[in-house]
């Protein structure tokens, strides 16, 4: 019985796959008018058995820096438990497949927030970019009015909330808020919102800022399933939905002509098992028309120079006159003995 | 008696629980917002501003003077985002006798400046100067020589595209950014600018370069030009060992190298990836503008880079520039330095940087200028920036500061109104009472003198909105508020809001109990 559901998957697969190759390309994509790309990739969760969540965010990260997104556009919020956990039987490592082909976790991945840092309150303040004053660059949301944000988050979910590292949770109302205080603020030209939870829709439902494109991995009243287990690892090692879209990232690369449609549709009923939803209404572009590297990729406009300053005569800066002394800083050595702290009676 | 003390208990109650209690309740959790002055945020209108600026007409006669004001009136009166003042004079014997003698044009312009002040900001001369090879010509200094008043139409068109241009400004006041807007830096008070020179290959070839003498003196001397806007701290640093795949195509020709190899433009982008891994531009907490200068290996030299149209890039110098982001400048080196033993390479610093210098401008807003029929522009032949560009960059930067405090408060009020439950504490109040107070002191003042204004209400501003305490989900909302007070002191209140009515009736002396009768 299991078996030939399997078939049946393997096969209708097959028949999507080609199907998919066979999809007219759209002639012209609809103009966007973004100047850079960012990715914000959430782990909301924490402790061993949940592997599967980070597997699902680092293997997210590795196909956007593939794609061209560079490390100083992308915040990764994981809890960053996994790898060196002392039940990790491959320590140092995370994989995100049974078959333990692609170490997802390797030896140049860039976690901005980690371990307890990934709270509800620091998620917020790096969306609407209210940041405590000592915070590095490196941990800030430096978008403008022309940047594209991916946000993926991913975890455990409910109805209308996402529950952050088993302790606190963030309601669908302050995201949606969040968004409209970064679309006040010109903080994002459009966002790609991609959540994989149980009854991930709900976190959706509330947005009401305009440029939106929106998908999760479940409806409301649905649970979102993972994909399988690695018996040598012992726990679940991915979920479904985002198996199948890093299934399609896979054929993706930085020229390709995929559009966002096929994207929506990547993972039917009977591959996931729950109902991938969408939201299109706040998206003002046909999804059908928008290249996926809108999202995925990275735009770095370049001009060539065509008119260099051609400098006659050499400029020479006046020197500011500085009064230091340098002073010789004297060394000495520590006595070896601090006898000096010792009393003698 | 043990009625009216009954009745006594349960008028005390009521009044310490309803009267003294809740009004109390009320006051102790109502949450501390600091009075903002809404109706003034709410009465700004950002595109509504516009610069002034003045300028003087000087020509050898009435008429002509006359006709180019008239004719420069006519094309400016309908512009909401200037306002000129124009004022016109005949030209003294003396001026007209050194512009009649002199005929280059920079020291007719040396020697008219003892006679004008062309020193002063945001005034620019229209000068008339018989027998000029073109139609106009505008120099470094405030100042432009016509020829005559058939010269009217080139004037109107300099003065709209290169002096005063009026759809940079257009694009600073705007909702949605226009071209200029996307390629140079969000205004702010500092900027870092940091020279990198980067070596892939140092054991195969020795390069000779003063990093920091070329930062200080170069492109010191610009950004000291620019000191009235921002201030910068200039760094720079040498990185070894980067190497990058450019993916060149070898094509042979006839050349002191016989080959070149061709980069395509789009791989270009690629390269900045590379140089954020290690240019370290996240160490500080202002906007870095990154300058590399990328030396080719000998076996790679020499490159150049092919546009996404296939076509070569003629120039010497190999660069390129990433809006928001910096320069690349690609040095590759002679032919006869890499086949000697011990290969020394020199770029040329004054080649190289003029191609920064050129980044710079564009990205701190100094546009290019395209080319208007009639008129010539000198071309720059010194790193620092013509006086009259400074002048608009000064206008451009007041116009988007300005426009962008005002959208900035707006947005902010009406955030705070609609949460009700965000704290306003002193620090956000003073900064946007400040932030108002400024603009609204500049309110129908044009630019120029308010460059400082406008900057000290856009940082107000910024920093009201980005207040770290302005966070919904630190304080409680009201709903929550409710949900943890009502399960306290509602069982409390049932009976004493009961016994309201058999108070009500003891007071007004009526029977608290119905009397028995049989």
């Amino acid at each position: 019985m299991a078996f030939t559901n399997l078939m049946l998957v393997f096969i209708f697969n097959l028949l999507y796959l080609s199907l998919s190759s066979g999809i007219e390309i759209p002639e012209e994509f609809q103009k966007s008018n973004h100047t850079n790309n960012w990715a914000v990739l959430v782990d909301t969760s924490r402790f061993w058995f949940n592997y599967r969540h980070v597997a699902n965010v680092l293997s997210i990260y590795r196909s956007v820096k593939r794609l061209g997104i560079p490390d100083s556009q992308i915040i990764l919020m994981i809890s960053d438990d996994m790898a060196c956990n002392p039940r990790n039987p491959r320590p140092a490592t995370i994989f995100n497949s049974a078959h333990e082909q692609i170490n997802v976790y390797g030896d140049d991945v860039e976690v901005d927030y980690r371990g307890y840092e990934v709270s509800v309150e620091n998620f917020i303040r790096l969306l609407t970019g209210r940041v405590p004053p000592d915070t590095p660059r490196s941990k800030q949301l430096l978008t403008d009015e022309g940047s594209n944000i991916l946000i993926y988050l991913t975890g455990h979910g409910g109805d209308g909330f996402l529950k952050f590292q088993d302790s606190e949770e963030v309601t669908s109302q302050e995201l949606a808020d969040a968004l409209e205080q970064m679309w006040q603020k010109k903080r994002y030209n459009e966002i790609f919102f991609i959540i994989d939870t149980c009854q991930a829709s709900s976190m959706y439902e509330k947005f009401y800022s305009p440029n939106i494109l929106a998908t999760a991995s479940s409806l409301v009243g649905e649970d979102s399933l993972s994909h399988h287990v690695d018996s040598a690892i012992g726990v679940y090692i991915i979920d479904r939905y985002t198996y199948y879209v890093l299934e399609f990232l896979e054929n993706v690369h930085p020229n390709s002509k995929r559009t966002m449609s096929e994207f929506l549709a990547v993972c039917p009923k009977s591959a996931c098992l729950s109902t991938v939803g969408v939201r299109k209404d706040l998206f003002n572009r046909d999804p059908s028309k928008v290249p996926i590297t809108d999202f995925f990729g990275s735009v770095r406009p370049v001009i060539l120079t065509t008119d260099p300053i051609n400098i006659v005569e050499t400029p020479k800066r006046k020197k500011k006159t500085e009064n230091k002394t340098k002073v010789q800083v004297k060394r000495d050595y520590v006595p070896q003995f601090p006898m000096h702290l010792v009393q003698v009676t | 008696m043990y009625q009216s003390n009954r009745m006594w208990a349960s008028a005390s109650f009521v009044g310490v629980l309803i009267i003294i209690g809740m009004p109390l309740w009320w006051k102790t959790t109502e949450v501390y917002r600091v009075s903002l002055p809404y109706e003034k945020i709410s009465s700004f209108k950002p595109l509504s501003h516009f610069v002034t600026t003045e300028l003087k007409v000087l020509a050898n006669d009435d008429a002509t003077a006359s006709k180019i004001v008239s004719e420069i009136q006519k094309a400016f009166a309908e512009s909401d985002i200037i306002k000129i003042k124009i004022e016109k004079t005949v030209m003294s014997e003396r001026q007209q006798h050194i512009l009649r003698s002199v005929v280059d044009m920079e020291k007719a312009v040396e020697e008219l400046a003892s006679t004008l002040d062309l020193d002063q900001e945001n005034i620019f001369h229209v000068v008339q100067k018989k027998s000029l090879s073109h139609n106009i010509w505008v120099g470094n200094e405030r100042i432009m020589f016509f020829d005559d008043e058939k010269a009217s139409e080139t004037i109107v068109k300099a003065l709209d595209g290169w002096i005063y241009q009026t759809s940079v400004l257009r694009g600073a006041r705007s909702d949605t950014p226009d071209q200029a807007r996307s390629t140079r830096f969000p205004p702010e008070s500092a900027y870092h600018i940091t020279l990198s020179i980067v070596h892939p290959r140092p054991d195969t070839m020795q390069v000779v370069w003063n990093a920091a003498e070329a930062v200080e003196d170069y492109i010191g001397s610009f950004v000291d030009e620019l000191s009235s806007l921002h201030n910068f701290t200039l760094k720079s640093q040498w990185l070894h060992l980067l190497d990058f795949e450019f993916q060149a195509r070898e094509i042979k020709e006839a050349s002191e190298w016989g080959r070149h190899f061709a980069v395509r433009q789009d791989r270009l982008s690629l390269l900045l990836t590379r140089l954020e891994e290690r240019a370290a531009t996240h160490v500080s907490e202002l906007s870095t503008i990154n300058l590399a200068l990328y030396i080719v290996p000998c076996d790679k030299a020499p490159i150049i880079i092919y546009d996404n149209e296939g076509r070569k890039n003629p120039l010497s110098i190999q660069a390129f520039m990433s809006p928001k982001w910096g320069g690349v400048v690609i040095a590759s080196p002679p032919a006869e330095q890499c086949s000697q033993q011990v290969r020394e390479f020199e770029p040329s610093v004054g080649q190289v940087m003029g191609a920064f210098v050129s980044h710079l401008r564009e990205l701190l807003g100094i546009t290019k200028k395209d080319a208007i029929e009639g008129a010539h522009l000198e071309p720059l032949r010194s790193v620092s920036p013509r006086r009259w560009e400074v002048d608009a960059l000064l206008r451009i930067r007041t116009l988007e500061q300005v426009t962008s405090a005002e959208r900035t408060l707006q947005s902010l009020a009406q955030l705070l109104e609609e949460i009700s439950n965000i704290v306003i504490n002193d620090e956000v109040g003073a900064s946007i009472a400040a932030a108002v107070s400024e603009l609204e002191a500049g309110a129908g003042e044009g630019a120029g003198a308010d460059a400082a204004r406008a900057g000290r209400a856009h940082a107000h501003a910024q920093r009201a909105f980005t207040h770290p305490s302005l966070l919904a989900l630190l304080y409680f909302p009201d709903d929550q508020k409710y949900a943890i007070y009502i399960p306290l002191f509602l069982p409390i209140m049932f009976p004493v809001v009961l016994s309201l009515r058999i108070l009500l009736l003891w007071f007004m002396g009526k029977p608290v109990h119905k009397e028995k009768t049989d």
